[in-house]
């Protein structure tokens, strides 16, 4: 099986993936101010284009959880982790990613988690390896 | 009758090999914003969208429609999908009038779209497997039939190419451009599928193109001058069966004797003052004159050989430069449906026809098996 495809994205999912090269997380603000992230090139509820970039943390809360006990094949992690819905400090709405924690007990709404970031990044999604327990400072 | 449909707004892309600086849906919002901005309207304005592009597989992007409704500001509006392969441009610009003409929409904005870059259009319409024969390959047997059942001199193919390069270079917005063609140059470009040579052949393009249609009332408040729908055909057929001419299929001789009848044209070669139809290699247009009735069997060469189908001639065809020039696939049936308005619209710049009041809009897909058409005019029916 070939896989011939390429994508161009755009200014808006183009930037968000640069900059995450970069550690940085960018969100789009809509005219009505609500910052999605990740951001989307054109707001959802007016259908205007979206061309106000801005920073948001590289943490935040859980918002939703589910615990996978037993990790698939395709899994981020080969050990039992969660997927959770992330919202990042300065953002609206949530993203989905993998939080690596010890255990399910570990794990809560409202909990705070942040960006481990992958060792070498290319402004790709992988970029962001995983969330992980947000270090106490 | 029906409810009259106006095209009050046309808005293309500036179709290119690689429009890598657009998303999908940045591609799609270039044409519609521009649709929108003719027909002085906004995005809220909007009742309906009807979306058309070819195969998923061309893109690798499944069910496109999914992900655009959001960019296209269909948040709690209807959006569809059309699909009949390469007449799908053509097909969704009449679904779209249907909602209107039926009275069910007002204002409905139609895009049709395709971003060749993305994907292996070949590779796509062999089932995700190399070594297809592509368009070309299928399409020029049929080539080969048709130049041997009517006789037509080599150079005729050649003619189309040249007169199509030229009009492209009076339209902004085509792809393919080379102004210094000539017949020799087309006749010593390389061989591509015998008899098509390159010259003669489609470029593969990334480019959207949108069109707003509204109500009678609509159109009694358009902005600009609008273009009136006076009829709408589409016809199928299997790909292959037992007795099929696909150099001369049924469905397209049955689709224009049904869009002529609705538009009260009994005389086409006559009647209609200009032509855009879909033309991906030379050869298709004097296939397609004789099979829509503009010209008798075995005739159709001598229209392009006498400079009827120039833009100074008589029965002008693809004054823009056709699919010759821009072929963005899902896009190229409604580039034909929206330049046949535009000419009736007075609105096509450098390849305007002069006087061109009644205007054919054509596309044909898959294996010659689907067709769309229609006829525009610049007075309500």
């Amino acid at each position: 099986m070939e896989l011939l495809y390429r994508r161009s994205l755009g200014p808006v999912v183009g930037a968000f993936l640069t900059g995450l090269r970069d550690q940085h997380v960018l969100a789009s603000r809509t005219g009505a101010g609500r910052v999605i992230c990740p951001p989307l090139e054109y707001d959802p509820e007016s259908g205007d284009a979206v061309s106000d970039l801005v920073e948001v943390a590289s943490s935040g809360a859980v918002t939703g959880w589910t615990w996978v006990s037993e990790p698939l094949r395709k899994h981020p992690f080969d050990h039992p982790f969660a997927w959770v819905l992330v919202q990042l400090d300065g953002a609206d709405t949530s993203m989905l990613h993998a939080l690596d924690a010890s255990d399910m007990a570990a794990v809560s709404t409202g909990m705070r988690v942040q960006i481990r970031w992958a060792e070498e990044r290319t402004g790709h999604i992988t970029d962001i390896a995983c969330f992980e327990p947000e270090a106490l400072a | 009758m029906a409810e009259r449909c106006a095209i009050v707004g046309i808005g293309q892309t500036h179709h290119r090999k690689v429009r890598d600086d657009v998303s999908l849906a940045g591609l799609l919002r270039e044409a519609g914003q521009r649709a929108l901005d003719d027909a002085e309207m906004t995005w809220r304005d909007i009742d309906a969208v009807v979306i058309g592009t070819a195969p998923d597989s061309f893109e690798g992007v499944m069910m496109p429609e999914l992900y655009l409704a959001d960019a296209l500001g269909c948040a709690g509006k209807p959006i569809m999908r059309v699909h009949t392969a390469g007449s799908v441009g053509g097909s969704t610009a009449i679904v779209a009038a249907h909602l209107v003409q039926s009275g069910v929409r007002k204002r409905v904005l139609t895009i049709a779209f395709e971003k060749q870059s993305e994907g292996d259009t070949t590779w796509g319409l062999s089932g995700g497997r190399s070594g297809g024969v592509g368009a070309g390959g299928y399409f020029a047997p049929h080539i080969r039939a048709y130049i041997s059942r009517s006789g037509a001199p080599e150079y005729v193919g050649w003619m189309v190419a040249v007169k199509d390069r030229l009009n492209a270079l009076k339209n902004p917005y085509a792809h393919l451009k080379v102004p210094d063609i000539t017949l020799e140059m087309v006749r010593d470009s390389p061989m591509v599928w015998e008899p098509v040579r390159r010259l003669e052949s489609c470029p593969a393009s990334d480019g959207a193109c949108a069109m707003v249609l509204t109500d009678e009332a609509g159109g009694d408040r358009s902005p600009h001058k609008p273009a009136w729908i006076h009829g709408t055909a589409i016809r199928s057929e299997l790909g292959q069966f037992p007795g099929r001419d696909p150099v001369n299929p049924k469905g397209g001789q049955d689709c224009a004797a049904d869009v002529f009848k609705q538009a009260g044209i009994t005389d086409p070669r006559r009647e209609v003052d200009v032509i855009e139809m879909y033309v991906p290699f030379s050869w298709y247009e004097p296939m397609w004159l004789e099979n829509l009735g503009f010209a008798e069997q075995g005739g159709g060469w001598k229209l392009t050989e006498d400079g009827v189908t120039e833009i100074g001639g008589d029965l002008p065809v693809n004054c823009s430069g056709g699919v010759l020039s821009s072929n963005p696939i899902g896009a190229s049936g409604m580039l034909r449906f929206a330049e046949a308005a535009m000419q009736v619209r007075g609105q096509a710049g450098e390849h305007q026809v002069d006087g061109a009041r009644t205007a054919l809009g054509h596309a044909y897909g898959g294996a010659s098996q689907f067709f769309a058409m229609w006829i525009v005019r610049d007075t309500k029916p």
